[in-house]
């Protein structure tokens, strides 16, 4: 019997690291069939060492594991269930998938398990950033935009999160998202609600770095040579009025969202008095339109230009997530005929 | 060029960058630096296989640094630099146009960074101001070396400006002087590159103003601030040492037929030359030491080492080899100021000069 413990042992081992190199590789598939190896061996392993008493203890053996920490393969799970581009309208009603990841307030022994195993350093993936999270890293960041209302960059879109919205994102979260979105569109068009998609440049390509709301109207997601300025200015009167507002918000000198404003109105001819202090939000907001007022207009027709170019020009898919730069052609062929 | 090529061997060339360029102007003196240059060797290569790796490039967090603070700079459309130009260049309000030229893709940056600057300087309508991400050449002696300055900015005036972001702080007003003296010399060949941009397109080169903006951390904070530095000298510096590389010819002449520096690369690109040839053969062109190299150039190890055998003066830095003119070798100043060696000819100034000094040592120290 120890023999075969330790043939057990090795061969757990070499899976591990096996599913370690897969994950490495970007290899999903042949991870996936690993895991499933490196589970039934280790099941292997907890029958044989209670010898078989227990057919109902492998389950619960993930919490006391065998040599080593088997944990660490769980996040993944966590994270396939959290990641948009597994299968199209999986994700449709946001928080759905989740419905099964218990959280916080009433921390059963699973969850426990599974948020201590998404903070290990290195274990958890890149989406593993605590298993307690309630919304989507998709679902907060469409929040965030609709609370600002023109395209953002991942950066920004973190910032308004943590100062309004209860922090937990992180901008690098961002970056693959518009990829996943693009790609879920393509396998089934107008399957969720909304998309997270590009603002598309005066050369109808993805700009670099925005986030936009598919359901906003075409100009909205159109980026002329003034708009980063609009959208700055915009962003700066969303956050000044939710600040008025008093949504949620403390008023406290160096909570968030007074330090996003004044970094904010620092940039705002007018938006700051002194350096020093918290901004004062009716006074950002008159300044940002003032400033807005000078270039509303041109921006405005800038963009209508662009988005009729658009409508003209671009697919459904094109106009959601811009036309490649390079296969162009390809591209168009793939999305049908363009609609006039 | 086929004399450079040659030199090369059939190690590929390295592609210049703007701080390498910028080096250039740093020693302007330094004929094996010229040669190599010219030639696209690969310095940093030849430097470790002869065993002088030098301690050189970034560090990783230098780069994260720089560029976390460069994103910052830049976030939102580039407020923070809007805010900065208006303050230091007196932008109107009106002026926020912003062009990423990277939105066309990598492979069309440099013609579209050409057509959008071409614009600008036609003053068409829609001009912009603030150009993020542009693309230019520069010809280095045969090759175009690509070179990507941070942001160009256009003025209503009608002058371009350079802006470098840098991530070196400005504490109560001043900076490191080799830090700010580094970048000055990048942004000049930046600078250079887009005059030159220019005179293609048939505009006034000097429509690209010497002053660049230099945007820095104020104190300790991460607050970024803007200064104009004036890069007139710089510019010059660096356009005599471009005139000279292609002048190399001159240069070649003088050197032995069969002289390669090649590494000649075996399949897996490892080199395989004996370390020993290749350095005799190096030995072969003049080198300028001076202390600075060690901040710019791959091999300066390799020359330390070479002016240390040597005894050369040129190890106590410029302004000791300048005062010593004519003087070769640390050896030979001694020689000259206790009196055992005879001044040559033309050295008879510094020889009193030496002796002098030497006397007033022995009376202080007796």
């Amino acid at each position: 019997m120890g023999d075969r413990l330790d043939d057990l042992e090795r061969r757990i081992d070499e899976l591990r690291a096996g599913v370690r190199r897969a994950m490495r590789a970007r290899d999903t598939a042949t991870a996936r069939g690993l895991r499933a190896d490196l589970r039934a061996a280790e099941r292997a392993w907890d029958a044989l060492v209670t010898g078989g008493l227990d057919p109902a203890l492998p389950n619960d053996a993930r919490a006391v594991p065998p040599p080593g920490d088997v944990r660490a393969v769980f996040p993944h799970d966590n994270a396939r269930a959290v990641s948009p581009p597994e299968g199209p309208g999986r994700l449709a009603i946001p928080g759905e998938a989740l419905g099964g990841v218990p959280v916080g307030g009433a921390p059963s022994s699973t969850a426990a398990a599974g948020g201590a195993a998404g903070r290990q350093p290195g274990a958890g993936g890149r989406r593993g950033g605590g298993g307690l999270r309630l919304v989507t890293v998709r679902e907060q960041a469409h929040q965030a935009l609709t609370l600002l209302g023109v395209p953002a960059q991942p950066r920004l879109i973190a910032a308004v999160r943590e100062a309004f919205l209860g922090g937990g994102l992180r901008g690098a979260q961002l970056t693959s998202l518009r990829r996943d979105e693009e790609r879920s569109f393509a396998s089934s068009p107008y399957g969720r609600p909304y998309y997270l998609c590009a603002a598309l440049t005066d050369r109808l390509s993805p700009a670099r770095g925005l986030l936009a709301v598919s359901t906003w109207p075409q100009e909205l997601r159109m980026v002329g040579p003034l708009s980063p300025r609009v959208h700055f200015l915009t962003c700066a009167v969303a956050v000044a009025e939710r600040m008025a507002g008093g949504h949620g918000v403390d008023a406290e000198p160096d909570s968030g969202a007074a330090r996003l404003l004044a970094r904010m109105a620092r940039n705002i001819p007018g938006g700051a008095v002194l350096d020093i202090g918290p901004p004062d939000p009716a006074r950002v907001i008159e300044a940002a339109r003032a400033e807005l007022a000078v270039h509303a207009e041109r921006d405005t027709r800038d963009r209508a230009d662009l988005a009729r170019r658009a409508a003209a020009q671009l697919g459904d898919r094109g106009r959601l997530f811009g036309a490649a730069t390079l296969s162009t052609i390809g591209d168009r062929a793939a999305t049908g005929p363009p609609a006039t | 060029m086929n004399r450079l090529d040659a030199l090369r061997g059939t190690t590929p060339p390295k592609p210049h960058d703007a701080r390498a360029i910028a080096a250039l102007a740093a020693n302007p003196g330094c004929a094996r630096r010229a040669l190599l240059d010219g030639a696209g060797i690969d310095k940093d290569a030849t430097a470790r296989h002869l065993g002088f790796p030098a301690p050189f490039g970034q560090s990783p967090f230098a780069i994260t640094r720089g560029n976390a603070f460069e994103a910052l700079v830049k976030a939102d459309g580039c407020a923070e630099l809007l805010r900065m130009l208006r303050e230091v260049l007196e932008l109107p309000v009106a002026e926020v146009a912003y062009h990423d030229v990277e939105n066309v893709g990598a492979h069309l940056r440099h013609t579209h960074t050409r057509a959008l600057i071409d614009r600008a300087a036609r003053d068409e309508h829609d001009s912009g101001t603030i150009y993020d991400h542009p693309l230019l050449g520069l010809e280095i002696a045969g090759h175009t070396a690509y070179l990507e300055p941070d942001v160009v900015a256009f003025q209503l005036g009608g002058r371009f400006h350079i802006v470098e972001i840098k991530s070196f702080a400005v504490i109560d007003g001043q900076a490191d002087p080799a830090a700010v003296a580094a970048a000055a010399r990048q942004a000049a060949v930046y600078v250079l590159a887009l005059r030159r941009m220019l005179r293609e397109l048939g505009h006034d080169p000097l429509r690209v103003a010497h002053d660049v903006v230099l945007v820095c951390p104020e104190n300790f904070a991460n607050r970024p601030v803007a200064t104009l530095v004036d890069v007139r000298r710089q510019l010059a510096v660096l356009e005599r040492q471009l005139s000279r590389m292609t002048g190399l010819d001159r240069l070649v002449e003088g050197l032995p037929e069969e002289l390669t520096f090649d590494l000649l690369p075996g399949e897996d690109g490892l080199p395989t030359r004996p370390a020993a040839e290749l350095a005799d053969a190096l030995r072969r062109t003049t080198a300028r030491y001076a202390p600075d190299c060690l901040s710019t150039c791959d091999l300066c190890f390799f020359c330390r080492d070479e002016a240390r055998q040597e005894g050369a003066c040129d190890l106590l830095g410029r302004q000791v080899r300048d005062e010593l003119g004519g003087v070769a070798s640390a050896e030979e100043a001694l020689g000259l100021a206790d009196g055992s060696r005879a001044p040559a000819e033309g050295q008879e100034e510094i020889a009193r000069l030496l002796r002098t000094a030497e006397r007033l040592r022995r009376e202080c120290l007796a």
